[in-house]
């Protein structure tokens, strides 16, 4: 019994971490259609900025989680600006966009920043601060680190107040309308691109505030994005392609699933676990457990 | 006029033709290096490598090279990836023309590159690659002065043995060498103690979270835990053991099977969680210490400000090998260094080098590898503190083992 309460507290652990992650996959894919495959270096960005303005700079951990935080929101800002709006600069369909052109633009920036960090910070992994002295904590028969129970408690905080920012503030409303219908949106006096750069720097935001939240566990090395980013994708097929509130779902069933699967049935498999329900959702259900049939036209 | 201009003539001719032939014995020696330079394989490693490999090559050009020419690198970055390193090696020499190839520090990619270095009857020398299948495969053209999984098993299980203990977990990576090592300790551990039961665990070491497979472990700990994982997996599953309060502790003892203690980064990385380590060493400071691996220590010390570990001194010894035989065999000739290697032997880093000549998992290795046993008794303890508990060709102290009270 105690193993079972272990393996479902430490799979809904993760599966918050995961959803904080993919949630800003699920937006940008959902709502801008741009599949992003430097998603995990967001992620990396924020593990790093977190731990050396700590370490380095000697910031209040917590500062660092907000530096952290404040950075992707700009990286994601600036490649927006940068690398995306020349590709749909104009128009207002996605339809007319070469969406297969953000693929390669985001793969090569994957490669640019995993590099870059690499060649500029070291390729050694390093162990973030932790945001609480206390590395154990007992809670009756549970052993559980203090670090996630904070990363935990952070990430439920977090996907609260962007369920509410989008589902109450104006521009919450905005990126709603945007989702549905981006021609419709700006014939309503909505600007699409405003929207998109907010979309990007929210997705950076999420990303950097998981990489910050798991920088103290997870020793980030300059690749330490692929296994979320990987993660991440899975779940936004799984939760539906575009819904927030799927990707949500997804993730908190992942983490649990694999945690079970893991001791239940194989370890050897747990990471392929993923992947099989991945391939078994496109085959059966490929519009995912809570996304939309179509797609704007 | 006509003599004078004939006698110029004879004097250029005869300038140029000294000249040109000067310029030819100072051509350099290509040498390739297949090394991991960037993700996913191990930077750190290959870092290290490289370091060590041009600090031995400014020595050696520096005392006016081999064979009256200097020494030269071509580095190709493998990224830890099989397929790179088959075509890294291709490259280097078909295209570059190198005499030898060395560098490699990743099993798997090992195994991919000797295909190609026997195809062209090259020079292989393994700097790091532990699988034993790399040895298996009887190709005359690799030479091994890398640790091997045999020997470290053999050791571990010794240890084990010693140990007199029940029950033995391993976690191991899923490559050549973490699977390769926790199969070779099983069998090893089979033979010297079948009353131990042992099994393993492969873990992804790309993954982040090893929590569920320690998990099982908390309600019946084990006795010891063997790791056969690199870092930063290797480091991940330390901290999340320690975190579980499975090890360290009265009960459980974690036993290094890579020789991660003497890394630069472990201590930052790992914290109170690698405290009590028992590790196998293959490189310690209280082990004999050759002229060479002085000087080399030194320089290394100079050009990185970090302490040398057992890498530096595996990556000199290969390129050892690779330019002595080419001074032995004076040639640069590849079938009469394979002649030399098979047959000389190489004052390297770490002692008297000479590869034998048995079938199996001995074949062209250096067998007499020197190693250690010794356990970290404190946080930020330095390598040359710790407790060992065998020095090299040492009988094994296991009295000294330390469990937390």
């Amino acid at each position: 019994m105690s193993l079972f309460i272990d393996l479902a507290v430490n799979g809904l652990i993760m599966g918050l971490f995961y959803a904080l992650m993919a949630v800003g996959l699920s937006m940008i894919f959902g709502i801008l259609r741009i599949v992003n495959f430097a998603h995990g270096e967001f992620f990396m960005i924020g593990a790093y900025v977190y731990a050396l303005s700590a370490m380095k700079l000697g910031l209040n951990p917590w500062v660092s989680l907000v530096v952290a935080g404040i950075a992707g929101a700009i990286l994601g800002k600036v490649i927006e600006r940068l690398l995306m709006r020349p590709l749909y600069d104009g128009y207002q369909s996605w339809s007319i966009v070469k969406d297969e052109y953000a693929v390669v633009v985001t793969f090569a920036l994957s490669l640019l920043l995993i590099h870059l960090v690499d060649k500029v910070v070291g390729p050694s992994p390093f162990l973030g601060p932790s945001l609480v002295s206390t590395k154990r904590i007992a809670l009756g028969p549970l052993m559980l680190n203090g670090q996630k129970i904070i990363a935990a408690c952070v990430s439920v905080v977090v996907l609260t107040g962007l369920a509410l920012f989008i589902k109450k503030s104006v521009w919450g409303r905005q990126i709603q309308a945007v989702a549905q219908n981006r021609f419709g949106a700006s014939l309503a006096g909505i600007d699409p691109v405003k929207t998109t750069s907010l979309i990007f720097a929210i997705s950076g935001l999420l990303a950097a505030l998981s990489g910050a939240l798991m920088a103290p566990i997870m020793n980030p090395s300059p690749d330490v994005g692929s296994f979320p980013a990987l993660k991440s994708f899975i779940i936004v097929v799984l939760g539906g392609m575009g819904s927030i509130w799927g990707s949500m779902a997804a993730a908190v069933l992942l983490g649990v699933m694999e945690s079970f699967f893991a001791v239940y049935i194989s370890y050897d498999y747990r990471d392929t676990f993923g992947l099989m329900v991945l391939i078994a959702v496109l085959l059966i259900r490929p519009h995912g457990l809570a996304g939309r049939k179509g797609r704007e036209t | 006029m006509n003599t004078l201009k004939k006698t110029s003539l004879a004097g250029l001719f005869a300038y140029l033709s000294v000249s040109s032939v000067n310029a030819l014995a100072a051509d350099p020696i290509l040498i390739g290096l297949s090394i991991t330079q960037s993700p996913p394989g191990s930077v750190v490693q290959g870092t290290q490598v490289k370091d060590a490999m041009e600090i031995y090559r400014d020595m050696i050009n520096s005392s006016g090279g081999v064979l009256g020419r200097p020494i030269q690198f071509v580095i190709e970055d493998n990224q830890g990836i099989p397929e790179k390193g088959r075509s890294a090696v291709e490259k280097l020499i078909t295209k570059d023309k190198v005499v030898a190839i060395t560098g490699t520090h990743q099993s798997s990619v090992c195994l991919s590159e000797i295909e190609v270095a026997h195809r062209y009857q090259v020079p292989y020398v393994n700097t790091n690659c532990w699988a034993d299948s790399v040895r298996e495969k009887g190709y005359p053209e690799v030479f091994n002065t890398s640790p091997y999984n045999s020997v470290v098993a053999d050791s571990m299980a010794d240890t084990i043995k010693s140990m007199k203990v029940k029950r033995v977990v391993g976690f191991a990576e899923n490559t050549d060498y973490g699977i390769g090592l926790a199969k070779g300790l099983g069998a090893a551990l089979k033979k010297k103690d079948p009353s131990v039961e042992f099994k393993y665990e492969t873990l992804d070491r790309a993954s982040k979270d090893f929590t569920p497979a320690v998990l099982t472990l908390k309600s019946n700990p084990p006795d010891v835990v063997v790791l056969t994982m690199l870092p930063p997996a290797a480091y991940i599953a330390l901290n999340q053991l320690y975190e579980q309060g499975v090890a360290p502790s009265s009960k459980t003892i974690v036993y290094d099977g890579a020789g991660m203690a003497d890394y630069p980064d472990f201590w930052q990385n790992v914290n109170e969680a690698g405290k009590y380590m028992l590790t196998i060493g293959m490189y310690h400071p209280d082990m004999k210490q050759t002229e060479l691996s002085k000087q080399i220590s030194a320089a290394y010390k100079k050009k990185t400000g970090n302490e040398p570990n057992r890498l530096i001194f595996q990556a000199v010894d290969s390129l050892v090998v690779v330019v002595e035989a080419m001074k032995q065999s004076k040639s640069t000739d590849p079938a009469k260094m394979i002649a030399a290697l098979k047959t000389g032997t190489f004052d390297g880093a770490r002692g008297q080098m000479k590869f034998d000549s048995n079938p199996g998992v001995s074949f062209q290795q250096w067998v007499d590898i020197p190693y250690v046993n010794y356990q970290l008794t404190d946080v930020n303890q330095n390598v040359g503190k710790t407790s060992l508990l065998q020095g090299p060709g040492m009988p094994l102290n296991i009295g000294k083992l330390q469990h937390p009270k």
